[in-house]
């Protein structure tokens, strides 16, 4: 496991640390729908978008607690028991590798079930070694465990390595349907959820969503544009070129990670100093990052295409002072920072100047979500 | 090729099926014949023969899915075809551009947009994951029977200790008997009274009566310590020749894992810094000059080419560092490659003289 394509990513042997690092997630993941609906009142998302959000949040939790199962016995059993790969490094979360496989798993559950015996028997089973040869049911725990994943994976709902495109119909004006579709994958080289969001005006004559001819080929298209690497202008203008009676209007990419904590990830910077003088006790000790970019379209134009005929092109609004650095390809990039009361209170003492324009987010007892001024 | 890899995958698995009977058939065999010892009844024999034929048939067995494996390299080759057309134009974009060159840039460009592997590499981990199954599957029934017969053997040994223990006794009643019948023959061959001399005499009778009987217990414990060390000596060359079996096993199955992880991670970066480089941020710049007529796209065009060299520069640089990530999993690759080789150095002969059927 040395090569740099795989260096940043770390196993989980110990079946304690497995447990505690799904539990933290889960405790993160609880807080994040609040994030998002704290997002829309600020106007950042608009309300179908803050839903679709949501749906994905809640598949991610699924996927975590399905993974989870899968690797409940880490570290029991050498000879069966897998584990967990994560990225460590400026990460947290799972390598994408991981979700490959899941999916693959998924495909297969349906046949795994059928062929294992039910919970009810493993347990009566479990009981019967316990009480007659008072031993440790370890073989028959893993093979419960890897029923419920299998469960879990047929009852889908997963937020899977790439979740297709779905639309979402938004108004009509002028003759044309706006829609919003939204689609997210699991990137492979970040190791990190990521959420694509469109907003799009039809001037088809058949919908969108009932257009046999398009409807593929849009999943297909935008599918296969899903690269990180790309900036949102140009997967935005290739949409445009490609299909020449959908305009893209709004399209927006949220990033949702890294996690860090200074237990389980390597960062360096700000956050690391943050956290590590935090000190915070089990469960609060963890920082998660979001990046929204978001590209609106300024004005529209028509442009040649033939002899006879013409197009409508998008002219997207970018950053005034994309000049200055990289450029971002995006109308602008907003960062929010959502972390307990603990590592903030450190983070508002020492007040690192990379901070100052990131949005933050504070999480207390009960789910509470607080916006920090 | 996918109709193809189906029948191996069905081939595989019957033969693997067959080889897993005969295993179970073996250890069964070995079970019986401790039973049959345990009762006393006559011996079963686990005959070399059918060793022998169940290590024939695990090497046909091994071969065939050496061959499985084998037959995935076959599939990723697949994908190098995709990398090329990512880089280059295909047949009727060139013919196109003959005409014009415009039209033919833009249908490259529309046909990268839509390009991706994704399905691809699902396919081949669910390929390799098949494969993983079948050699597991098979481990798990070596490494059961192995535990079986290893326990059988542990509780051989100890009866093999107590008929030796028996045997031992038996000696040791046979060798005290001795110089009391001789001192009893020499008592007899001086004895003057009749009388005296009868009851010696039946005194001597007796104690060789006894002897007999010993001696026969004595062959009897000796046969059975014996019979005892043969199934011993077989018991062990199965566990060796299971446990050799399951290190075949062990070494299929990282062969496999490695790979796919290393080829999924590998292909995904490479498609994915393929389709950046190709088309990242000329539309930054078509953007910003908006809609112009043809004339004036062609200068802005050129300008493209100034304005975007530098980020094109960093684009292939960054491609430059994934390619060399990419030869160093190669590297590590081979490595694998060289130890499977080692092993299997008859299939991969034959695999690459396409010599299958002759």
């Amino acid at each position: 496991m040395s090569d740099p394509l795989t260096r940043d990513h770390t196993e989980l042997y110990d079946t304690l640390v497995a447990r505690r690092y799904f539990a933290k997630f889960d405790t993160i993941l609880s807080y994040l729908p609040r994030v998002a609906a704290e997002l829309e009142t600020d106007k950042r998302l608009t309300r179908p978008e803050t839903r679709a959000i949501a749906g994905y949040l809640e598949g991610l939790s699924r996927t975590f607690r399905a993974m989870s199962l899968k690797y409940l016995m880490t570290g029991r059993d050498e000879a069966f028991t897998g584990r967990l790969t994560f990225d460590r490094h400026e990460g947290g979360f799972p390598v994408a590798n991981e979700l490959l496989f899941m999916t693959n798993d998924a495909a297969q559950a349906a046949a795994h079930l059928a062929g294992t015996p039910s919970e009810v028997e493993l347990k009566d089973q479990m009981i019967r070694q316990i009480v007659g040869e008072q031993t440790l049911p370890t073989r028959l725990q893993f093979a419960l465990s890897q029923r419920l994943y299998n469960q879990m994976l047929v009852a889908s709902g997963l937020f899977l390595a790439r979740n297709d495109v779905q639309g979402l119909w938004l108004s009509e004006q002028k003759g044309r349907n706006r829609w919003l579709l939204e689609w997210a994958v699991y990137d492979t080289l970040l190791n990190l959820p990521v959420i694509y969001l469109l907003e799009v005006e039809d001037s088809g004559r058949t919908p969108l969503l009932k257009d046999e001819r398009r409807w593929p080929r849009v999943q297909a298209h935008l599918m296969a544009q899903s690269i990180n690497g790309l900036k949102l202008l140009t997967i935005a203008q290739g949409f445009d070129t490609d299909f020449e009676d959908l305009h893209p209007k709004s399209f927006r990419r949220l990033h949702l990670g890294p996690m860090y904590s200074s237990s389980f990830t390597l960062q360096t910077g700000p956050i690391g100093e943050v956290l590590a003088e935090a000190r915070a006790p089990e469960g609060q000790d963890w920082a998660l990052v979001w990046t929204l970019e978001d590209l609106q379209s300024e004005r529209a134009e028509r442009q040649k295409s033939g002899w006879f005929s013409s197009v409508e092109r998008q002219i997207f609004a970018l950053d005034p002072f994309a000049g200055r650095g990289p450029e971002s390809g995006a109308t602008a990039i907003h960062r929010f920072i959502i972390l307990p009361e603990r590592p903030y209170q450190v983070l508002a003492d020492r007040n690192p100047p990379g901070f100052r324009d990131v949005t933050r987010y504070v999480v207390g007892a009960g789910g509470r979500v607080v916006k920090a001024v | 090729m996918a109709v193809n890899f189906e029948a191996k995958i069905r081939e595989s698995e019957d033969i693997v099926k067959r080889a897993q009977d005969r295993i179970t058939e073996i250890t069964s065999r070995v079970d019986e014949a401790r039973a049959r010892i345990a009762q006393g009844g006559p011996e079963i024999d686990i005959e070399n023969a059918s060793l022998e034929d169940v290590h024939r048939h695990t090497e046909v067995m091994n071969a065939n899915i050496a061959e499985l494996i084998m037959g995935l390299d076959d599939v990723t080759a697949g994908f190098s075809r995709d990398f090329d057309e990512l880089r280059t134009k295909t047949t009727s974009e060139k013919l196109i551009g003959i005409f014009s060159r415009g039209k033919s840039e833009s249908m490259r460009q529309e046909r990268l947009r839509a390009a991706s592997i994704d399905s691809k590499l699902q396919d081949l981990i669910a390929k390799s994951d098949t494969i993983v199954k079948l050699l597991e599957g098979q481990l798990g029934i070596l490494n059961e029977q192995k535990v079986k017969v290893e326990g059988n053997l542990a509780e051989t040994l100890v009866d093999r200790e107590t008929a030796v223990a028996e045997l031992e006794t038996v000696r040791a009643d046979l060798q005290a008997l001795d110089p009391r019948i001789i001192e009893l023959e020499n008592r007899i061959a001086v004895e003057q009274d009749a009388a005296a001399r009868t009851r010696l005499e039946t005194e001597l009778a007796d104690l060789n009566a006894r002897h007999n009987a010993l001696v026969q217990d004595e062959q009897v414990k000796l046969a059975k310590s014996q019979t005892l060390e043969r199934y011993i000596e077989k018991g062990k060359t199965w566990v060796d020749s299971l446990q050799n079996q399951a290190a075949t096993q062990m070494v299929l199955i990282n062969k496999l894992r490695t790979d796919t992880q290393q080829r999924v991670v590998l292909y995904d970066a490479l498609s994915k810094s393929l389709k950046t480089a190709q088309q990242q941020d000329v539309a930054h710049r078509i953007n910003e000059i908006g809609v112009q007529t043809d004339k004036e796209a062609q200068a802005a065009m050129a300008a493209i080419g100034t304005a975007t060299n530098q980020r094109m520069a960093e684009m292939m640089e960054a491609h430059e560092d994934h390619m060399v990530f990419a030869r160093k999993v190669l590297e590590q690759k081979a490595k694998a490659d060289e130890r499977f080789a080692r092993r299997f150095a008859a299939i991969v002969e034959k695999h690459d003289k396409n010599l299958y059927g002759q």
